[in-house]
């Protein structure tokens, strides 16, 4: 037992860890030059495995931070000699850093963001993802109530059936396409296709480097619903036709979109703001001012670049606006983040520990020149 | 040699005078430009240096703001001076211009190249900016130059006086004595003593039209010419009315279209008028009145009135050069000390070199501080300015040092550099304004201050231990046998390791709440965030590795020395990949220099490594 804490916890592994992180940060840095940061993030940032040149498997940023996690957490839980007044500050230090992975790794799994796109005037308390995307099909046969079903886009892989107790059919994926376009068919389409993709398919295109750039499609076939209806169907982002389909007196609507989120509260725009520095294009600020609605109870808020709306757990930032003919629109950044409040706490153990340590040692450090000295 | 000194040394004193209880000077008119007020010399330094290359015009001796009152004043003239850069001969050959050594052409040259290819510029426009080649991107900048460079030409044409009334009779109704030359606001306010006359003339049949009647023709065809000047709005001179709440300050053109004007803002017109036609007839008194007139404009302003003390300041920090004084110093400093070494560790050498490291020091702090009273805002917030102020850290790092060691390590990493820091800043500053605003994201004093001081700071420090390490390696090879010295030398490498540790890891956490604040991520592994963690993962594995041993004292300098290149990349490096949001620094040009200076820094640290090495092998046999 002794040997194992003594292996685990030794900063040889540290050494090698931290080497590796930083190959994975220089490789990640480069990479995004070609395949955009949010690739680049997915590929040696938050994959356990990471596949060099597409090849060779080598541990992922996230599985070698583990590893740091756990070498960390057993050498200050288990090294004696670092459990002294003398080396207190080396020992605060050490506890900053693990709290600070610790943080990370929460972030890493729990936070979310999406954007907020309010006009002027209009209110919303809907937040749409940047990344992951979601199937929606809308039963619209009742014409009081509308029935919908969701699916996430971790059920949207290549070959997956999915099925829910509302949808009288099932459906299989085909592909999922990260980035395509709709391209008119210059053959006239097989029989089994249906809908969109009797006049189009859906050719792939190379992901761009900006992730919401990325136009993301699906082929998918329906099966089982003992009817006419049952085929190969498309859909892509940003449709402008809906896809619908009849499956035994049924009315459905499909649709993928980014995925939602509906907050508890609303927000209305009353005025977007943006500066300019006198005389120049370069902005000088950007501001919402916004009506917090919760309840049926407004409360006025102002939303500025670096000072961001924090309510519930969710935090709005400034992040962009649309300037149409009908008026403008703010484009907030809406985020989650559970672990927010550990690099602030681990940063000033870490500094403290670090300062502690320096205080004690730098006198002996900076020692004069023994030549001068004498 | 010793002449020169007196002269840098003395400088200082015979400037200082002119930054306290000088007079208000035409180099000190508030003009709105780039989103601040500044003082109209820098904005002619900027455009000359945009146009020439320099913030002067060296083959001449012509000051920034010379050359633009004699362009104003003088059209003709000023269209023949040679002030266009033009170093590419692709582009000289399209604009059928000679290709000369000096690569100076005048712009009447220029234009009459870029009449006749209006066709290739608007194909060169109308493509996107990432796909145009270094010559056509070159060539839409001579374009762009030149309109510039004729609206500045045209742009106080209303105040100058470029009419002449010879005419007595005209001379007295429009308020003026014969033979003197007015100027277009001038003749337009008088104008309506003349409607009775202009009515007359306009019936009269061409024979009998008196002399007065002839030149009154004359007067009004030169009026209308001018009028069509209006469209030089370069030179944003005049405050805006009180009424205005954009606070975007107006050209002396604006104001001729009949609006009406704020008391201060005729008062400064009317001086600026009186200025040049002072300056036209070369009269001191004309022009010191103007200048009175002017200032006295300037303090009548109500709102948003520009701080004259200010404008002198910056004024004086434009023609004190106080860089240019500092790497002075430096350079001194690092050559007294190399003579101190040649002449057996002379003790009087030594002080002279740390006596000139102290007063660059001194010159290079002053030019901070006065950045930041300008500016009003923390050292850092651009890539220019993040060059000055590691330089600054690391010379002070180096003052410590020594003041610790008393044997020169300090001298030669503070003198080397100072000096080197400098020159990489003049690289920048030869780019364009130095004093630029922000954009908003960046537009946080408390976060520039904090994040952005403490890990430029990080960079210094980070650079001072790699300067450490050089020197550690040199004195391996110099003397393996004093190993007292190499042991202290190899403590102060350790202890300035952890200082540089402790900034770049709180300056890269800091950076992180940040971003947090700001754009609700703490964390999104950008690259200048990555370069930064590279800096400190570096940092911590050095300190690692020298615990558990795996490095010795000689290694460990190595690791140290490879930091800098670390800290090269991070701080200019990703800039290059511009992705991300923090690639606001571009800069051209840089790659080359980046891959020179790692080559360099690859070459001698391991260099020095193996020699070390070897030579500490010899002994042990």
């Amino acid at each position: 037992m002794k040997q194992i804490i003594k292996i685990v916890s030794s900063p040889k592994i540290f050494v090698y860890t931290i080497i590796w992180l930083m190959v994975l940060v220089v490789l990640g840095t480069l990479a995004q030059r070609d395949i955009g940061l949010y690739a680049s993030q997915q590929k040696y940032f938050s994959a356990n495995i990471t596949w060099l040149g597409g090849i060779i498997p080598v541990p992922g940023g996230r599985i070698t931070m583990i590893i740091m996690l756990v070498n960390l957490t057993f050498m200050v839980l288990f090294k004696q000699n670092l459990w002294k007044i003398k080396k207190i500050g080396v020992l605060i230090m050490h506890i900053g850093a693990l709290l600070l992975l610790i943080g990370g790794g929460l972030t890493a799994i729990f936070s979310s963001e999406g954007n907020m796109v309010i006009e002027e005037g209009a209110q919303s308390n809907r937040v749409d993802d940047y990344h992951d995307m979601e199937l929606t099909i809308i039963n619209t046969s009742n014409e009081i109530l509308d029935k919908y079903t969701v699916f996430d886009q971790p059920i949207l892989g290549k070959g997956n059936i999915l099925s829910h107790e509302n949808l009288n059919f099932n459906i299989e994926i085909i592909s999922y396409l990260r980035n395509c376009e709709p391209l008119k068919r210059t053959a006239p389409a097989g029989f089994h296709y249906k809908g969109m993709l009797k006049n189009f398919r859906l050719s792939t295109l190379r992901p761009e480097k900006e992730n919401n750039r990325n136009r993301p499609g699906i082929t998918y076939r329906i099966t089982n619903s003992g009817s006419s209806s049952d085929g190969i169907y498309g859909l892509f982002l940003g449709q402008s036709v809906p896809q619908t389909a009849v499956i035994n007196n049924q009315n459905y609507e499909f649709i993928i979109r980014r995925k939602r989120t509906y907050l508890p509260f609303a927000i209305e725009l009353l005025d977007f703001k943006k500066v300019m520095h006198t005389g120049t294009g370069i902005a000088k600020s950007y501001s919402s001012e916004v009506n917090l609605i919760e309840n049926g109870i407004p409360r006025r808020v102002l939303i500025e670049m670096n000072e961001p709306l924090r309510h519930k757990g969710y935090t709005f930032f400034q992040s962009s606006f649309i300037e149409g003919p009908e008026g403008e629109a703010t484009v907030l950044a809406a985020v989650k983040n559970y672990g927010r409040s550990f690099p602030y706490i681990s940063s000033i153990i870490m500094s403290i520990g670090l300062l502690l340590h320096l205080l004690k040692s730098i006198p002996k450090l900076l020692q004069k020149n023994p030549r001068v000295a004498e | 040699m010793m002449k020169l000194y007196l002269r840098l040394f003395f400088s200082i004193f015979l400037l200082l005078p002119s930054l306290y209880g000088r007079d208000f000077e035409v180099r000190d008119f508030p003009i709105q430009d780039g989103g601040r007020i500044k003082p109209l010399d820098t904005y002619a330094r900027n455009q000359l240096l945009a146009f020439y290359g320099k913030r002067s015009v060296k083959h001449e001796k012509l000051s920034a703001i010379d050359w633009v009152f004699d362009l104003i004043l003088n059209p003709e003239k000023g269209g023949e001076k040679k002030v266009f850069n033009i170093r590419n001969p692709e582009v000289t050959a399209s604009l059928r211009l000679e290709w000369t050594n000096e690569h100076k052409y005048s712009f009447n040259e220029v234009i009459l190249g870029l009449k006749e290819q209006l066709e290739l510029v608007s194909e060169f426009y109308n493509k996107p900016d990432e796909s145009r080649t270094i010559f056509e991107k070159q060539f839409l900048e001579i374009y762009f130059n030149a309109l510039r460079f004729k609206e500045i030409t045209y742009s106080l044409s209303c105040l100058a006086p470029f009419i002449e009334v010879n005419d007595s009779l005209l001379a007295e109704k429009l308020n003026t004595s014969p033979g003197k030359a007015v100027s277009y606001a001038h003749l337009v306010k008088q104008f309506h003593t003349l409607t009775e006359m202009f009515l007359t003339v306009m019936n009269k049949p061409e024979e009998e039209l008196s002399q007065s009647d002839k030149e009154l023709n004359m007067i009004l065809l030169t009026l209308q010419h001018t009028s069509s000047d209006d469209y030089a709005q370069a030179l944003k001179l005049i405050p805006p009315s009180p009424l205005d709440e954009t606070g975007t300050w107006l050209s002396p053109w604006e104001l001729m279209d009949g609006r009406p004007r704020a008391p201060y803002q005729d008062k400064i017109l009317n001086a600026l008028e009186k200025y040049l036609s002072g300056r036209a007839l070369g009269d001191e008194n004309i022009m010191n009145s103007a200048l009175t007139d002017y200032e006295a404009g300037i303090s009548a302003i109500t709102i948003g009135k520009p701080d004259i003390n200010i404008l002198k300041k910056e004024t004086w920090v434009n023609k004190a050069n106080l860089f240019y004084i500092s790497v002075a110093f430096y350079l001194s400093a690092f050559i007294f000390l190399g003579l101190s070494w040649m002449f057996h560790q002379s003790k009087y050498l030594q002080r002279i070199s740390a006596g000139f490291l102290g007063l660059g020091l001194l010159y290079h702090t002053y030019g901070i501080y006065l950045r930041m009273f300008i500016m009003g805002r923390p050292p850092v917030s651009t890539l220019y300015e993040s060059v000055i102020f590691v330089g600054f850290v690391t010379v002070v790092c180096a003052v410590i040092i020594e003041y610790f060691r008393r044997d020169g390590l300090g001298l030669f990493v503070g003198a080397l550099s100072g000096a080197i820091f400098h020159y990489i800043g003049f690289g920048y500053a030869a780019d364009g304004d130095t004093l630029g605003m922000l954009v908003a994201v960046l537009n946080s004093n408390f976060w520039l201050a904090t994040h952005v001081t403490t890990i430029t700071l990080g960079y210094g420090v980070t650079v001072v231990a790699g300067f450490i390490g050089h020197l550690y390696l040199i004195q391996m090879i110099r003397n393996p046998k004093n190993n007292t010295l190499l042991k202290s030398i190899n403590k102060n490498m350790f202890g300035v390791t952890l200082i540089a540790l402790f900034f770049t890891l709180f300056g890269t956490i800091l950076g992180g709440i940040w971003a947090d604040q700001s754009w609700g991520r703490f964390w999104g592994w950008d690259p200048k965030e990555n370069g930064a963690l590279l800096i400190v993962m570096w940092h911590v594995m050095m300190i690692h590795m020298r615990i558990t041993g795996k490095v010795k004292p000689e290694g460990f300098a190595l690791g140290l020395i490879m930091n800098i290149i670390i800290v090269m990349m991070a701080w200019f490096g990703v800039n290059l990949l511009n992705v991300g949001l923090h690639s606001y620094g571009f800069t051209s040009g840089i790659a080359r220099n980046l891959f020179l200076f790692t080559a360099l820094e690859l070459i001698t640290g391991f260099g020095t490594y193996y020699w070390a090495q070897s030579r500490k092998g010899r002994l042990v046999v």
